[in-house]
């Protein structure tokens, strides 16, 4: 410290040091601070029907059985920014058991929110963004299927985490065959 | 290079000082940080609590880094050339070499 350039290295380090300090315990509070959101999800109709995946006029496509489903959700999200949040992703998702595999996961709406006027949705009959088709291209062994709604947190300083708010229990018809062939 | 000498080699200030430098430092820097905290929390805007931070160090900069007064404020006190402790009983050569290489002639 007798120096210039001394005292300017030793306080530079420091300050670095107590900046990394600073980082840390903002990134360690905030899950600490408070947020009452409130969230209303309702599922109006599903319908299955036998679609192709590329092309519906395209024979050599393969076919496979599609469910279209519509719900209604009413959320405010307004109380879940902080000083730490960047932006909330909310998204969708229709989980269901099969024989033989334990979970299986579809998301089938998303949104990015980015400040506290996007943060209150109002949904009302909204298809589902994405395409609801099980892996083996037929709904046969799907016992019971739940609608979940979950949000996630982005923040600027620390780790974002998963969090499932609202869950609807609900099954996913078989679709139903025309009388005449011509699927 | 020459002009950047004074850069290298200068801003001394005496021990004194340079313990004050120190503790000043420290307690500067962590002040700033936890005045950056609150001043954050307070109005719930992140670039807030680094736009202080950032400030509260420049500040510590400026009362820190530079040669103030107060930092010399007693400056080490060399005994002069004439008295030395026991001087006597080295030979000549040795006697040239201790004085020789004292380097108080630019602290002053």
């Amino acid at each position: 410290m007798y120096n210039f350039l001394q005292r300017l290295s030793g306080v530079t380090s420091f300050a670095m040091s107590t900046l990394m300090a600073l980082v840390v315990v903002i990134a360690l509070t905030t899950p600490f601070i408070p947020s009452s959101p409130t969230f209303d999800m309702s599922l109006h109709n599903v319908q299955t029907t036998t679609g192709r995946a590329m092309d519906p006029y395209d024979r050599m496509s393969r076919k496979a059985e599609y469910a279209r489903l519509t719900f209604d959700l009413d959320a405010d999200l307004s109380t879940m920014f902080n000083w730490n949040t960047k932006l909330l992703f909310a998204y969708v998702t229709v989980d269901y058991t099969t024989p033989g595999f334990e979970t299986n996961r579809a998301v089938i709406w998303d949104r990015i929110i980015k400040n506290k006027r996007q943060a209150k949705l109002k949904l009302r009959k909204h298809h589902n963004k994405y395409a609801l088709r099980n892996y083996p291209l037929t709904f046969e062994d799907v016992e019971g299927a739940n609608l979940t709604l979950h949000i996630n947190p982005v923040p600027y300083l620390g780790i974002m985490y998963d969090k499932p708010v609202v869950s609807i229990p609900f099954t996913i018809p078989r679709p139903v065959k025309p009388a005449a062939g011509s699927a | 290079m020459d002009f950047l000498k004074p850069v290298f080699e200068g801003g001394r200030i005496d021990f004194a000082g340079q313990r004050l430098a120190a503790n000043l430092s420290s307690a500067m820097v962590v002040g700033s940080a936890t005045a950056a905290l609150l001043a954050g929390l307070a109005t719930e805007k992140l670039s807030l609590c680094f736009y202080t931070y950032i400030c509260g160090v420049v500040l510590t900069f400026a009362v820190v880094l530079l040669p103030w007064p107060p930092y010399n404020r007693s400056p080490v006190v060399w005994l002069s050339r004439k008295a030395p402790a026991s001087a006597d009983n080295l030979s000549k050569s040795q006697k040239t070499l201790v004085e020789d290489v004292s380097d108080d002639s630019d602290s002053e």
